[in-house]
């Protein structure tokens, strides 16, 4: 089977729908192709942009300033890289990059802004969010069902109760009010007050093995939300309750609107924490990507993944997929290629090193030098979890100013392949906190810079 | 310092050691344990369980003989926590038969005493039959039968079981210095107790030393002196059972290594290397993990497409003879007695192997009996540990719980009987029946049970009771949960909470960094997005203290 399209994505989590729907938007007839879900859909609820700088101990004041310092000292990183094409004079780097991470942010928000994963915040302060441990991380933007821990710290008074779901052991609310209230009192900061609960929340009738999915989806049901009240009611007024959190398990469609309901029938305020996967708010954000692509015009081909490729002269002109039952190939104009790290299986690696597996690219380590004759323990700390992070976590293509992967001497491997999300190397995001912002800011570039390249070609023919 | 003395104080919680307090125990010996980690933190929980008949040692027919006879007796007292494998020994060249006669021959004499078939040689069709990801090029196999322990569960159970018999077992204490007590006919032992930051010492008639690896350091800390040879060996761990049955071959350099099916994993051992390292630092390198990977790949050519887990690394304490290879060492024990250094009642172990366990504490305690002028027979080989006083009907429990019968059945062959006790505690609170850790599984229930009756202090020692982060994600998703439990029941301040995890984190590292690859890449990608990314713990400044293997670049 042939298909045809202008521009074609492989990489279906929030990089390659960004890219995308961009596209899309601007015109270009678009294909996606997506094996199944990847990173994304794992995570937590947060959109981060820049939380700390690399290697850094104490956290960036503010998106703004992380950015700014970004593009002026670690020119190679994915933000400072998507801002460059652009001629700009020393010194005005931040400024370029600023303007592009904030025309992303702000395009993803109205985008995202009626359907479930609707983000709050912006990049003039970080959001400060709690964990399903009670940890507290910095975070750009938080889905609606969540809050920044500084909404609460005006009163006094106030008195947090963490409520988990019996069964549901994802999320133990004893440990986490712990945890936070130490966190307060090292900051001397309010709430103090803190108290946990287990409530009954019973999808299918039994007390045991219950999954926030299970629970979500549940709750997503007209009037389920009620007995859920019911249950926190009797707490809330044991313990004069004026915050209730919650783990992330709301809905998949309906969290904001069973937030607000809950808040209106128990007069407190409710909120979900950041969860760890499998996630039910990385699953709202999965989903509404989805729906926001589908909606600007782009076509969505799921279970295929590419297989191999043809080139003709120095562009890539079509790739061969393969999905459960049949091969399909596929001729594009452009490419981009988000196809993740290892989990969304862009990069993998054996003893001998790690390489892309797409187009077999050259993969760098987070230092740029060659990560495809290094075994993967090299490039990795002794500290399983440190501010170091995992180094090889950093591995992944080293790509032009058009972000497009490069071969050693540093051309571009073919004019018509752009990169978009965690297969560029040079950022650990998990140590950096800046996972979607990055995914979020080269995708939508990797799709300006399809435009371009369309544009150019159409003027040459 | 003027309490009543202990007639025995044993050094090391290891196979031997809990084997001596428990039988010292059992003869009605005032026993006192002393183990600076947990149980089976060292050397025995980075072997493979085998009990074995003496395939490596066929040249000392004595030996052989014994370890029949303590095969007889684990099933006897063990039976719970035993699994028998078979094994093949395929072969690819005729060389590799002529050396498979004489071992034949000695394993077919002692097969009927632990009730197993004589060795039977195999077609290359039949082999394949039973293991079909053997090469293709066989030209014949050897089959036999050897009988596995779950190492963790039999030195807890004998700890266990020391305590059921009067005796104490103290975890977390290391032992700095023995000296004689100036006021009575007594030693002092002194000891650093490290879960409360606090010195204690105990007067004791005997000790005796079964520190393993560290035996020479607590001799040391008599003024006696122990020799070992110390010898390293590696494991590469894979995520499933990938073979049915046991594997043994040649290595590259002629040593035989094997390749065993384990509780739900794969073991691939073993290096045997001198060395000289602290054991508390090391980890498998490069080199020990390319040697085992290379040596299995001539006879099951697929394994590089097997997903590994991890890697472990321990130290043997061989009786120290030089100038000949480490296979030719003797794989018995000696029993050290201290007196002609003028430490009278003072005893060390150098040498032995898991399956002499019980018998070298067997001699050991005989020694210190009759110095104490005690005389008890020894019963260790006739009464069964604990949860092997009948078999457990799991599919019915299965049915009556609403408990998986996966799950139980692994619970069954940790715990035997006790599988009862455990799930009695889901009537009051059904919640427990949640798995916890999915790999392995292992339901809330038995976590809190282990926790109330085994003396856990951190998620490691729940790994040994439990086999908790054993699987394939090494802990990824039970980490947090597992810890949540923990500092309930134990009533945890956030801090050890937090360390917990990262404690555990840093552990089960160890064993994953040297050999990660593959889908492993996509697990720690995973685990760094939960622990560092959303969780924080990175930038955590709770007070974390840095591990042996951990320190320096």
């Amino acid at each position: 089977m042939h298909m045809e399209t202008e521009v074609l994505v492989i990489g279906g989590g929030l990089a390659g729908l960004v890219a995308g729907t961009r596209a899309a938007e601007a015109g270009h007839r678009v294909l996606l192709v997506q094996k199944g879900h990847g990173a994304t859909a794992y995570s937590s609820g947060a959109f981060d942009v820049i939380g700390y700088l690399p290697d850094a101990l104490e956290p960036v004041a503010n998106p703004v300033e992380g950015l700014s310092v970004l593009a002026q000292v670690y020119p190679l990183h994915p933000y400072s890289i998507a801002g460059f094409p652009v001629d700009v004079e020393s010194g005005g780097e931040s400024a370029v990059v600023l303007a592009l991470v904030s025309e992303t942010v702000e395009w993803l928000k109205d985008r995202l802004d009626k359907t479930p994963a609707a983000l709050s915040g912006g990049l003039d302060s970080n959001l400060v969010a709690m964990t399903v441990l009670g940890t507290t991380k910095p975070t750009c933007l938080l889905q609606k069902s969540m809050v920044s821990i500084p909404e609460m710290e005006g009163e006094e008074d106030g008195v947090l109760l963490f409520a988990g779901v019996r069964g549901y052991a994802d999320f133990a609310p004893g440990a986490a009010a712990k945890v936070f209230l130490r966190d307060r009192m090292m900051n001397k900061k309010y709430p103090q007050k803190i108290a946990h609960c287990q409530v009954r929340v019973s999808p299918s009738g039994t007390d045991y093995n219950i999954s926030g999915v299970e629970i979500a989806r549940h709750l997503d049901h007209p009037g389920s939300i009620d007995s859920l009240a019911k249950e926190l009611a009797v707490y809330i007024d044991q313990f004069g309750a004026t915050d209730v959190a919650l783990p992330p398990v709301l809905g998949i469609q309906n969290a904001i609107s069973n937030k607000e309901a809950l808040e209106e029938r128990l007069g407190v305020r409710v909120f979900e924490l950041l969860g760890l996967p499998p996630s039910v708010p990385g699953l709202r954000l999965q989903n509404s990507l989805e729906q926001m692509y589908l909606e600007s015009g782009g076509a969505l081909l799921r279970g295929h993944e590419v297989v191999s490729y043809t080139m003709e002269g120095d562009r890539l002109i079509s790739v061969q997929t393969k999905g459960p039952s049949r091969e399909i190939q596929i001729s594009a104009q452009a490419f981009v290629l988000a196809t993740g790290k290892f989990i969304g299986g862009g990069l993998s690696g054996d003893k001998d090193g790690v390489r892309e597996i797409v187009f077999d690219l050259m993969s760098v380590t987070g230092e740029f030098v060659s990560a495809e004759e290094a075994s993967p323990s090299r490039s990795t700390s002794k500290l399983a979890v440190s501010p170091l992070g995992q180094p090889v976590l950093s591995n992944g293509v080293s790509v032009d100013s058009f972000l497009r992967p490069v071969k050693r001497n540093g051309l571009e491997w073919t004019t018509n392949l752009f990169s978009a999300g965690s297969i560029i190397a040079g950022y650990n995001y998990a140590t950096e906190k800046s996972g979607l912002g990055v995914a979020a800011t080269t995708g939508y570039t990797a799709a300006l810079r399809v435009t371009e390249y369309l544009k150019e070609v159409a003027q040459n023919e | 310092m003027t309490e009543d003395c202990y007639d025995v104080v044993v050094v090391g919680g290891g196979s031997t050691g809990t084997a001596v307090a428990r039988d010292c125990a059992m003869r009605g010996l005032r026993t006192l344990l002393l183990e600076r980690d947990d149980i089976a933190s060292a050397t025995v929980g980075t072997c493979a369980g085998m009990i074995s008949s003496g395939l490596k040692y066929m040249d000392e027919p004595e030996i052989v003989d014994m370890c029949s006879q303590e095969v007889v007796h684990f099933n006897h007292i063990a039976r719970h926590i035993i699994m028998k494998n078979p094994i093949l020994t395929p072969m690819l060249e005729m060389s590799d038969l002529s050396t498979g006669g004489n071992f034949a021959e000695e394993y077919s004499k002692r097969a009927a005493t632990r009730d197993v078939p004589p060795v039977l040689f195999l077609t290359p069709e039949d082999s394949r039959a039973i293991e079909p990801s053997l090469h293709p090029d066989i030209i014949a196999s050897m089959y036999f039968e050897e009988f596995f322990i779950d190492p963790f569960r039999l030195c807890l159970l004998q700890a266990l079981d020391t305590r059921v018999h009067g005796g104490e077992v103290r975890t977390y204490c290391e032992v700095l210095r023995i000296a004689k007590d100036p006021d009575s006919k007594c030693y002092s032992v002194d000891f650093y107790d490290r879960t409360t930051g606090e010195m204690g010492t105990v007067l004791t008639r005997t000790v005796v030393n079964a520190a393993g690896p560290w035996a020479p350091r607590v001799a040391k800390s008599a003024g006696a002196t122990v020799e070992i040879r110390p010898n390293k060996g590696a494991h590469v761990i894979f995520d499933r059972r990938i073979v049915n049955v046991g594997v043994v071959t040649k290595a590259v350099d002629g040593r035989m290594i094997y390749l065993f099916p384990h509780e739900n994993t794969t073991l691939l051992g073993t290096t045997a290397l001198d060395s000289w390292e602290d054991p508390d630092t090391l980890v498998a390198t490069q080199d020990e993990i390319e040697y085992l990977i290379k040596s299995i790949e001539f006879v099951v050519p697929r394994i590089r497409e097997a997903r590994i887990i991890r890697t472990m690394e321990g130290v043997r304490p061989l009786i120290p003879t030089w100038k000949i290879p480490e296979g030719e060492v003797s794989r018995g024990y000696e029993v050290i007695d201290h007196e002609s250094e003028g430490k009278p009642g003072i005893y060390s172990f150098t040498g032995g192997k898991l399956v002499m366990a019980r018998h070298m504490a067997e001699a050991v305690t005989d020694l210190v009996c009759k110095r104490l002028g005690v005389d008890e027979p020894c019963r260790t080989h006739e009464k069964p540990l604990p949860g092997n006083e009948e078999d457990v009907d799991i599919e019915e429990l299965a049915r009556e719980y609403g408990v998986s019968l996966h799950a139980l059945e692994r619970m069954r062959a940790r715990r035997g009987t006790e599988v009862r006790e455990i799930l009695e505690m889901t009537r009051e609170h059904p919640e427990w029946k949640t798995t916890i850790c999915t790999c392995e599984p292992v339901i809330e229930a038995e976590i809190r049970y282990s926790i109330r009756e085994e003396f856990p202090q951190t998620l490691n020692d729940l790994r040994r009771r439990v086999r908790l982060g054993t699987g394939t994600c090494q802990g990824t998703f039970c980490t947090y949960k597992a810890a949540a439990i923990l500092a309930e029941e134990l009533g945890l301040e956030s801090d050890d909470y937090l360390v917990d995890i990262l404690d555990f984190r840093a552990e089960r590292w160890k064993g994953i960094r040297p050999v990660i690859r593959g889908e492993q890449l996509a697990q720690e990608e995973l685990a760094q997005g939960m622990y560092a990314c959303v969780g924080n713990l990175d930038q955590s400044d709770i007070e974390y203290e840095m591990k042996p293997w951990e320190e320096g670049m």
